[in-house]
């Protein structure tokens, strides 16, 4: 086999990114305003729907306090949301933010999973034709941007309701020593802006990176074009395949149990 | 702007310089090295403390996973910044 070929093919040719990236899918205007829809868009609107429907209709059962079925699986995730994650950082204020709490790790969760679903290869097989209607809406640093900003607004704004604004303000630092306290100061604020930042991007980049390994993998059957590399690689695929189900669910829970602990330091006053 | 970033590494090929390539790839390797050492520890003190107390080995399994999750966190910022060294050097 030519390596030189090879190593060209390998390194010239394939973009690791390219089966993760967002494409557009249409556009439409609103005013003078282009808003273009790229597939990612269109899974958070399908991951939307998802929950609406499945969890509205799967909590219903009237009249039976055994919960069975789909009822049993979504209560037993969210008791375990609330009893172990939040009850023991928020306290009594457990109430108050479960919700935001259930829907942060439903949201991040279904996610995650339709990511792993290869929705445009079962379009294609179905309807004959090449298209891009779906693909990981995680990997896509503005999603997981913009949960970490609506994060961030709500540990400001519980903060704020709870303490009032300039008690909030003038107790974001714990008491220190007065030669020292502006640093300290600063170092809380800067901290404060770069937590959501740090929730955005590790999430961003595992689910990013596990795309691109699979994308890489299966690009390489191609590039070898031999059956004993097809066998290893479809393999390989399936096992990180599995351990990526592992990492979904690992990702929400941690994304879910870190912005409760901000909320949770946001609420108690330093003193 | 939808995924102006992420169009942008896409469709650019790799044009760092080779220098460039070698130092994100080492750069890449002591991360590997830090994160795998973190990890390890982790792991080996959760199997020790376990080994010490068996009823406890939920809440140690649970703080466990937590910790690795962290760790591959802060891991995958650095290897971010190798992969940009790779693929967005004008």
């Amino acid at each position: 086999m030519n390596v030189t070929a090879l190593s060209v093919g390998v390194l010239a040719g394939f973009n690791p990114l390219q089966p993760v990236a967002a494409v557009p899918l249409f556009k439409f205007y609103a005013g003078t305003w282009q808003i273009i829809v790229s597939n990612h868009m269109f899974m958070v609107t399908l991951a939307t729907a998802i929950l609406l429907i499945a969890i509205s209709l799967g909590v219903r059962q009237n009249g039976n306090m055994v919960p069975r079925g789909l009822r049993n699986l979504i209560e037993s995730v969210c008791v375990f949301l609330r009893e172990e994650v939040a009850r023991p950082i928020l306290g009594s204020h457990t109430d108050q933010y479960i919700g935001f709490i259930w829907t942060v790790f439903f949201f991040i969760l279904s996610l995650n999973l339709l990511g792993m679903v290869p929705t445009e290869k079962i379009v294609a097989l179905i309807t004959g034709k090449e298209n891009h209607y779906g693909g990981p809406a995680t990997a896509n640093i503005w999603i997981t941007g913009a949960m970490a900003f609506v994060v961030f607004l709500m540990f400001h704004v519980s903060g704020i309701r709870e303490q009032g604004f300039w008690h909030y303000v003038v107790n974001l630092a714990p008491p220190v020593p007065w030669w020292i306290s502006p640093l300290i100061y600063f170092l809380e604020v800067v901290s404060s802006l770069v937590r959501p930042f740090t929730l955005a991007v590790r999430l961003f980049v595992n689910i990013l990176a596990a795309h691109m390994v699979l994308g890489v993998f299966l690009g390489l059957i191609v590039v070898f074009k031999s059956y004993g590399m097809t066998f290893v690689s479809v393999v390989f695929v399936v096992g990180l395949s599995c351990l990526e189900l592992l990492v979904a669910f690992i990702q929400a829970y941690i994304f879910a149990l870190l912005s409760t602990l901000y909320i949770g330091f946001s609420i108690e006053p330093q003193h | 702007m939808v995924g102006m970033a992420n169009n942008v590494l896409a469709e650019a090929a790799p044009v760092g310089s080779w220098l460039a390539i070698v130092g994100a790839t080492i750069g890449c390797s002591l991360i590997i090295i830090g994160a795998g050492m973190s990890i390890g520890f982790i792991g080996g003190k959760a199997v020790e403390s376990i080994a010490r107390q068996p009823e406890a080995g939920g809440r140690i399994f649970t703080t466990m996973i937590i910790a690795a999750a962290l760790i591959e966190g802060i891991t995958f910022f650095a290897l971010l910044i190798c992969f940009l060294t790779v693929f967005w050097l004008h």
